[in-house]
């Protein structure tokens, strides 16, 4: 009984997909934990194992004239030492587990485990980020926001790979980030919050917003975004109130073990109050 | 002045355990070894009606209550304890059988097989329901697994004539050891004899245990501790009850069989912390004196009595901190809950306590408008004055050095002024003093333990400490050789001392209470001592050192009076922190620590102690958050149990003040506790002064804080500080989590 794949290149590994039923593997930072059972055994899969963290072809980042393909089995480390990285990505990442943690998780793996906690996604969504995902007859292209459906669900089929993740050129003059956990290191996230702004002529021209770990996907409301852009600080100042309501709505936090829906609602709330008070204005 | 013992050298267990060459016990093969896995209740209280188990594979076995030869129950205080449960079960985890075989995998298939069919009974699960439940009781027919007071002065007369009288109420929670190393044992039956090694901190305690349940002579049951990594006290008497489970299956099956827990296994099923609700009366003069305190403690012991007994005597014995109050009534009980046992860790109820005291003092002084630290200095005990229980301090007691020492360091005073009268940012700190009652209760030593240690001289002139007490990391083996070859005057590298054996060593008692350097290294001293003067009698000699006790200690255990501890050791923690205002998260700014432990067996090592000690300490109070929902613990990972890594707290100082103890050895009192149990109140006290609330529990967390927001925002606060934080717009979604007197502050302010 075969239980684990380990292909030569990236054609080979998409014609197992194709031809089994099996789980990616890349860093299994993620999955060896899911899968744990006691010391000495083997861990428990539900399918055979299919191992891509080492493929050379999705371990690249590329540097196009409008864009930033980063490849999904690229380390959280290596992105960390990047030079194109952009510093919203490298903020997030910086707060990411732990030096051990990040020499060994994929960056394509926190996506596909599509965790509401999951570090990388408050940012993929706010630089609008879209996945490549491909299979043996093709590629298509999807959102972030599209791809992630829920507490880990995706819309990745069975034969396909999450192959890169394609991040917009855009700067931004403000970034405002904070992970929210119990401890400095090594802790998952009670609530994450990004804000970033572009300000021009004293005029917001972009501003994007995103929560994580607060409702069972990452909370964005381009929306909302959308009637901030062209306005003074001032005037945003004066509408704080109506945009926490707004969010309000959006963020639908639980009790857990880590904290409770009250903290992680109130001070998503004051995290957005102090971007664009203090932050921004 | 420094003594020369105090100077570092080198910690003799540091290059195996850095190297990774160390063994521990699940590093351990042994030859046709079985592996046995536990069957636990997955109820919190309920009889079991039957157990369905599948047909076995040849070679597989299941180990139950009906393979004990003995005594079905666990050697301790009170012998409740079952080694596996009979008719009931009491706790979410508690054992009820094993299943041993070569196979992990066919092991671990057979524990998933079997049902157990249950008929739950109605659980009790806080310390309120406990004492309120009289239908059903877990234990006895109150749920009390120990009751006592005990008084100094006239308490009553005090209350009845003073009227300024301030009231508070204290509670404490949970807190996992996380010693490195969980807990594991072997368990090995040859030519009639059973021999069990494993992680632990008392090889007697073990031993004594399994001699119970097999009921056999005692040379059939030998035990030996293998390489321990850290313990806190969650391996003082746990690891009993595996003791057994690896001895009764090693002899229904004739193989070595091992025990070794898992992580997750280990935070479910081990002893915790004990939760604690405390509350105090205290009764103050006209000159802001206090003149009598009633304190009243109550500690959940979980499913089984465990040591809780002993454990609320220190609690009941450290109430009134390190204050000369001349009235005194104490009241203490131990409750049973359907939850897992509460148990031995570092402070042994004391932590708590301090935690109480620490803040009612602070509460009192921000009441009658004195700044904490000068209040606290002005009720201090000094040498010549009596404990709680009416025992003589006869050595110096340094506290007025330390709180000086201390504040210089800290800037305490200065800081404390500063930000009272310019807030910058959400700062605050905060300032504890306290004590630990070094060793066991009383005359414990001399009626319980009666410790006897042996020192042999070797042909090669090389000299073996034969010593019950174990090193789990704290340092023993380099602090035990050292007393030897310092008074020997013999190089450290000939000095040996091997995990203990106890077919070799003899009982010199449990490693616990800081008795380790304090008594059995003061016995090795003077047993050192002796063999240095008779060294050239013979090429072997063997000395054997008993325990006597010093003439002053008096002690009355009926009545608690009396010495409660031979001696005491004294510090002070200063703790500065700063609040985020958007998350209420808690920044540790600076941790300050000044100690008097006698005198110091290796600086560096009791750096060490201290450092650890603080960390673990401020972990109790802030980040460590356990707890139990339906019987069920929620933080059950070490995802999810969190602990505090470097990265959490800033850099420590630490001073120690020289204070030698007569009866010590080199002068050394206790210090392993004693940096524990001051972090909480400092922290807490830090906060509470950043935020202008009153902290009544720990942890401490940002959501507990929050929850506090509205008695911040609160107008009699200045106007500074409101600002400080970012005020809200939504209204609050539910109640926040206060108690009933801030409920009725909030009214007051509203
Ligand atoms: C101690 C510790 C700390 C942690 N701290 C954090 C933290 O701070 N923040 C955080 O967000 N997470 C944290 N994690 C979770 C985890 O490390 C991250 O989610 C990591 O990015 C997962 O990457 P991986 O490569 O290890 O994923 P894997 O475990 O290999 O895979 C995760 C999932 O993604 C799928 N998958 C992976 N790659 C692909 C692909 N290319 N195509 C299709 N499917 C794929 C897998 O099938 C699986 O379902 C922590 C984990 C541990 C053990």
């Amino acid at each position: 009984m075969v239980s684990a794949y380990r292909p030569e290149n990236l054609k080979e590994a998409l014609l197992r997909r194709k031809e089994f039923r099996v789980i990616p593997f890349a860093g299994g930072t993620d999955l060896m934990v899911k899968g744990r059972r006691w010391s000495g055994l083997a861990p428990h899969f539900e399918l055979p194992v299919l191992f891509i963290g080492h493929l050379g072809e999705l371990k690249n980042v590329e540097l196009e004239q409008n864009c930033l393909r980063i490849g999904s089995c690229c380390t959280l480390s290596y992105l960390l030492e990047n030079e194109n990285m952009p510093q919203a990505i490298k903020i997030a990442l910086w707060m990411f587990a732990s030096p051990a943690i990040r020499n060994i998780g994929t960056i394509g793996g926190n996506i596909c485990n599509a965790s509401p906690a999951g570090d990388t996604l408050p940012v993929l969504y706010a630089v609008n980020a879209s996945v490549v995902l491909k299979n043996t007859n093709g590629i298509r292209e999807v959102p972030i926001e599209q791809f992630i459906k829920g507490v880990g669900k995706t819309v990745l089929q069975d034969d396909e790979l999450l192959k890169e993740i394609i991040i917009p050129i855009k700067s931004f003059d403000t970034i405002y980030y904070r992970k929210v956990g119990t401890r400095k290191a090594n802790a998952l996230s009670k609530i994450s919050f990004l804000g970033l702004a572009k300000i021009k002529n004293g005029l917001i021209e972009d501003i994007r917003i995103s929560f994580g770990a607060v409702a069972p996907t990452v909370v964005r409301s381009m929306e909302i975004e959308d009637r901030l852009k062209g306005k003074t600080k001032k005037y945003i100042k004066q509408i704080i109130p109506e945009i926490c309501s707004q969010y309000s709505t959006l963020i639908k936090p639980i009790d857990d073990q880590r904290s409770n829906a009250y903290y992680r609602k109130i001070v998503s709330l004051r995290l957005l109050k102090h971007f664009l008070t203090k932050d921004i204005l | 002045m420094k003594q020369k013992i105090s100077i570092p050298i080198k910690k003799s267990d540091v290059p195996e355990k850095a190297g990774g060459s160390a063994k521990y016990i699940a590093d351990i093969e042994f030859e046709g070894m079985l592996y046995a896995k536990t069957l636990r209740s997955d109820r919190p209280r309920a009889r079991i009606n039957s157990i369905k188990i599948p047909e076995l594979p040849e070679g597989y076995y299941i180990v139950d209550k009906n393979d004990i030869p003995g005594k079905n129950r666990v050697k301790m205080i009170i012998d409740d304890q079952p080694f596996f449960a009979e008719d009931v079960v009491n706790y979410i985890g508690e054992p009820i059988l094993l299943v041993v075989g070569p196979d992990k995998e066919k092991v671990f298939e057979i524990v998933y097989k079997i049902k157990v069919y249950y008929e739950d009974i109605e659980p009790i699960f806080t310390i309120e329901e406990a004492e309120k439940e009289k239908k059903n009781p877990i234990y006895g027919d109150d749920n009390c697994f120990a009751e006592y007071e005990f008084k100094k002065g006239e308490p009553e007369k005090a209350f009845a004539t003073l009227s300024y009288i301030v009231e508070d109420e204290y509670s404490t929670d949970y807190q996992e050891h996380i010693y490195l190393e969980p807990q594991g044992v072997v368990g090995i039956y040859e030519n009639g004899k059973v021999t069990v090694y494993g992680a632990m901190q008392c090889p007697y305690y073990v031993k004594n245990a399994l001699l119970q349940a097999f009921g056999w002579d005692e040379n059939r049951i030998r035990v030996v501790q293998t390489t321990t990594g850290g313990a806190f006290g969650g391996k003082e008497e746990y690891p009993s009850l595996i003791a057994g489970h690896a001895a009764f299956a090693a002899v229904k099956t004739g193989k070595p069989v091992q025990l070794v827990f898992d992580r997750n296994e280990d935070i479910e099923v081990t002893t915790k912390r004990h939760p604690s609700s405390i509350k105090f009366k205290t009764a103050l003069d006209e000159n802001n004196r206090i003149i009598a305190m009633d304190v009243d403690i109550k500690i959940d012991a979980g499913a089984n009595a465990g040591l809780s007994d002993v454990v609320l005597q220190r609690s009941m014995f450290s109430a009134t901190g390190v204050y000369n109050i001349p009235n005194i009534r104490v009241r203490g009980k131990a409750l049973a809950t359907n939850k897992v046992p509460s148990g031995a860790f570092r402070g042994f109820g004391a932590p708590q306590v301090f935690f109480a005291i620490e803040m009612h003092m602070y509460h009192i002084a921000d009441k009658v408008g004195m700044e904490p630290i000068d209040f606290k200095t002005k009720h201090i005990l000094m040498r010549g004055d009596t404990t709680s229980t009416g025992g003589l301090l006869r050595s110096e007691v340094k506290l007025p050095e330390i709180i000086d020492t201390i504040d210089k360091m800290s800037q305490y005073r200065e800081k404390y002024e500063k930000f009272k009268k310019k807030r910058d940012g959400l700062k605050g700190i905060g300032f504890s003093l306290f004590f630990h009652g070094c060793g066991f209760t009383g005359s414990g030593e001399k009626d319980l333990i009666k410790a006897k240690v042996k020192l042999k001289k070797k042909k090669n002139d090389k000299v073996e400490i034969l010593v019950s007490n174990v090193d789990m990391g704290q340092g023993a083996q380099t602090a035990l050789r050292k007393i030897v070859s310092y008074s020997l005057d013999k190089p450290i590298e000939h000095i040996i001392y091997e995990n203990p054996d106890t077919d070799r060593v003899p009982d010199s008692g449990p490693t616990v209470a800081s008795r380790t350097v304090m008594i059995v290294g003061g016995l090795l001293e003077k047993a050192a001592r002796k063999l240095k003067e008779r060294w050239n009698e013979a090429p072997e000699l063997e000395i054997v050192e008993r325990y006597k006790q010093p003439e002053y200690i008096r002690w009355d255990q009926k009545k608690f009076k009396g010495d409660a501890y031979p001696e005491y050791s004294w510090g002070a923690n200063v703790v500065e922190v700063e609040i985020d205002p958007v998350t209420y998260e808690i920044k540790v700014l600076g941790i300050w620590g000044v100690y008097d432990v006698g005198v110091a067996i290796d600086e560096k090592m009791l750096r060490g102690q201290i450092e650890g000690g603080i960390i673990q300490g401020l972990g109790f109070a802030t980040i460590e958050v356990m707890n139990i929902k339906d019987g069920k613990i929620q933080q059950d990972t070490i995802t999810d149990y969190i602990i505090p890594t470097s990265k959490d707290f800033p850099k420590i100082e630490i001073k120690l003040i020289d204070n030698p103890y007569e009866y010590g050895p080199f002068g050394a009192k206790c210090a392993g506790e004693l940096p524990f149990v001051g972090a909480a109140p400092a922290l807490a006290s830090a906060v509470q002064y950043a935020l202008n609330v009153p902290i009544r529990k720990i942890p401490v967390t940002p959501e507990l804080l929050l929850s506090y927001v509205n008695l911040i925002n609160k107008p009699q606060n200045s106007k500074e500080l409101r600002e400080c934080l970012t005020t809200e717009h939504v209204p609050p979604l539910r109640d926040p989590e206060v108690s009933g007197t801030e409920i009725a502050e909030l009214k007051e302010t509203s």
